[in-house]
């Protein structure tokens, strides 16, 4: 092994630095043990920060005004989705105004990469990536997401609008 | 009587056509891109869509090439601007009121709308007026639905009823904007043929009830097959995924089935699907395996992820093998149905002389023999086995042809202790099985059963999985003697094998290596991720 041999003395300056780091340590830990509501970091999972509504995180589906899903299932979010999470099987509509729509839709989130390509793909916002960030579970079960959580689960309450309407579009002649 | 030969040119390469041949059809034989909807190859020319514009020289104005003829020193193209122009704006008017709904269409994907305006589309729209509301999920009978507003009024499937299966069901009603597809009241799209008219329609307008919303197309991967439905042998399409088959479609061929083939033969895609298969080798229920060798006991009998146990039927053969292949007390015979290929059948009928009895213990199986001769004459025949043609050449040429009663005579005295049946892999088209078990389970004690689909459980049938059509190779030889070869294209149950791959483990022998599983190609390139500079 070799060592090298600096000829030049002043490396010995290294200690200054060290004791200045020390001193501004000291001095926050100070601070913060005198007004705790300046402090930067947060007392998780007490104490939770909440992004905003741009935030990519677990997944909404979105419903029409009368509360059924937006979801046509064209199936564009299962075939743009790189981590081949979504899952979703169509199947035909009573009405006739209804082409299709899905009778499972399922989401394996512990495979979904939350690259928005879903959200990017779907042509009639049915599904959204929402603010929610959290998916813990307890068991494998909880992380493969059906319907019934994705548009209705306790935080979403009634579920959240779509921006597309059939009804609006056809009067408006598309 | 040849006919006269001209001379053309086409976008700029010369060709001869025969006299008669109109411009579409020398652009197809050129493999040159051409736009069209209405023309389609085994159908009249209607001339309805106006897109397949060629530029001819001396001729001011385009022409319609699918009903312009060939004539001596025509100098034809189809690159130039005009061209280019009139199909773009032709495009435009297609789509007026066909509704942009290409995410729940079912045709997205294999839409030849969709295909041309990628090519020529106009990408925004100028037309003002509101698109004409039409009738949607129009019920057509058992089998179609129509959707009229994606409708482009080509004529096709209205053809199709008129002039091959000649039952005039559809047709064009009222005029204009307003005019759609539809059917005489109580008269519903019910022929044999009916499906025929999705897989010509070019757009969604026409979809099988069958197949609808099943799977996207572009999730499905196509091979090349034949049908097993009957003894015509319409050459098919398979459209499968690793999850099994969806939907079958013809395949040209001039000499079989042209352009078409019969609903009927559109059910076989079922037949090798996991659901409804004999996932593994099943003993009779009286007889009860060692300890040591039970189809569970060892490790490696575990019943796969895929459905049953891969092992299960190399072991029953093995049993079988130990129990009945001995040539001294003879007293077998063999029962074949003409559902399996010539090559099974020679190894088999060969193996069974050698080692088990004589030509005189091989019968042959014919199912329904009342309308056995059937024909409607299109497609469709009364003989539903895909090779009873093979089956006899093989039995002639082994001197091996023997009537049902001497079977039934010599079972009903008891000669017969071990009844080996090659059973029919389409049980729906053998409408006395049911019936035949009985009698066979009646006279004689030890029956080995090949089969695809399981049959009831049994005091005295040992059921050995085979392979069908889509997993094996072989050839089959239709009823006007041509020979038909399919490929091995993906095996769905594991522990199925082939009348020859069984012969060999009866032999003794041991079956050759597997071939490396089936290389799964991803069924979709990511757009997004596979063509990264692109985008």
């Amino acid at each position: 092994m070799s060592r090298v041999r600096r000829k030049n003395r002043s490396v010995v300056w290294y200690l200054p630095p060290i004791f200045k780091g020390l001193l501004f340590t000291f001095k926050k830990m100070l601070t913060n043990l005198s007004g705790k509501n300046k402090m930067l970091t947060l007392n998780y999972p007490e104490e939770h920060y909440s992004y905003g509504p741009r935030f990519k995180g677990n997944h909404i589906l979105t419903v029409k005004k009368d509360g059924s899903l937006r979801c046509t299932a064209c199936m564009l979010c299962a075939t743009n989705c790189p981590a081949n999470c979504i899952k979703i099987i169509a199947s035909e509509h009573d009405s006739p105004e209804v082409e299709k729509y899905p009778i499972a839709y399922e989401i394996d989130i512990l495979r979904c990469v939350f690259c928005g390509f879903c959200e990017e793909a779907c042509p009639v916002d049915a599904i959204r990536m929402g603010p929610e960030w959290q998916a813990a579970g307890l068991n494998g079960e909880n992380f493969i997401y059906d319907i019934k959580y994705l548009s209705k689960r306790d935080s979403l309450k009634e579920g959240v609008l779509s921006r597309v309407d059939d009804k609006e579009r056809n009067k408006a002649g598309i | 009587m040849s006919k006269k030969l001209v001379k053309c040119e086409i976008n700029n390469q010369e060709m001869e056509v025969p006299e008669g041949t109109s411009i579409i059809e020398a652009f197809k034989k050129l493999d040159q891109p051409i736009a069209h909807y209405c023309w389609h190859p085994g159908l009249s020319v209607a001339g309805v869509c106006r897109l397949c514009m060629v530029d001819i020289e001396g001729i001011p104005k385009l022409q319609i090439a699918c009903n312009t003829e060939i004539k001596e020193g025509m100098k034809i193209s189809n690159q130039s601007e005009k061209v280019k122009e009139a199909v773009k704006w032709g495009l435009e008017f297609h789509l007026i009121n066909h509704p942009l709904d290409c995410p729940i269409c079912d045709q997205a994907g294999e839409c030849e709308l969709q295909e041309q305006y990628m090519h020529f589309g106009q990408y925004s729209p100028n037309m003002a007026e509101r698109k004409v509301k039409k009738r949607k999920v129009v019920d057509l009978g058992s089998k179609i639905v129509l959707d009229t507003e994606r409708c482009i009024l080509c004529s096709r499937c209205v053809r199709f009823t008129d002039e091959v299966s000649k039952t005039q069901e559809l047709g064009i009603f009222n005029r204009g904007d307003k005019s759609e597809i539809g059917i005489f009241k109580d008269k519903p799209l019910e022929n044999e043929y009916a499906v025929n008219t999705v897989d010509i329609c070019p757009v969604g307008a026409l979809t099988s009830k069958d197949f609808r919303f099943r799977q996207r197309v572009w999730y499905l991967k196509t091979a090349d097959s034949i049908c097993t439905g009957c003894s015509t042998g319409c050459n098919i399409k398979i459209d499968y995924n690793e999850e099994g088959l969806f939907r079958v479609q013809p395949r040209y061929n001039k000499e079989v089935n042209g352009y078409w083939m019969c609903d009927k033969g559109r059910e076989v895609y079922s037949l090798p699907n996991k659901e409804g298969r004999l996932l593994e080798a099943k003993v009779p229920s009286s007889y009860s395996f060692d300890k040591a060798d039970s189809l569970s006991s060892s490790r490696e009998a575990r019943p796969s992820r895929t459905g049953g146990n891969p092992a299960s039927s190399l072991k029953v053969l093995k049993k079988i093998k130990d129990l009945f292949v001995k040539k001294e007390d003879s007293g077998s015979a063999l029962i074949l149905t003409a559902q399996y290929t010539v090559e099974e059948y020679e190894d088999l009928v060969s193996f069974f002389i050698k080692y088990l009895g004589t030509q005189q213990d091989i019968y042959y199986w014919r199912n329904n023999p009342e309308s056995f001769d059937d024909f409607d004459g299109l497609l469709l025949r009364g003989d539903k086995n895909p090779n009873t043609k093979g089956l006899m050449e093989v039995l002639t040429s082994q001197g091996a042809i023997h009537s049902w009663e001497s079977l039934q005579n010599r079972l009903e005295q008891k000669e017969i202790k071990v009844l080996w049946v090659a059973g029919p892999e389409n049980q729906k088209v053998y409408p006395d099985i049911k019936e035949k078990i009985n009698t066979f389970e009646s006279y004689c004690d030890n029956i080995i059963w090949w089969t695809a689909h399981p049959l009831p459980d049994s005091q005295k049938i040992w059921q050995v999985p085979t392979k069908t059509f889509f997993e094996k190779e072989g050839t089959f030889i239709n009823q006007s003697g041509q020979a038909q070869k399919v490929k091995a294209i993906h095996q769905l149950v594991p522990s199925a094998l082939s009348l020859s791959e069984s012969v060999t483990l009866l032999k003794g022998e041991e079956l050759k290596k597997p071939e490396p599983p089936f290389l799964v190609t991803p069924m979709k390139t990511n757009h997004f991720t596979y063509k990264k500079k692109v985008l």
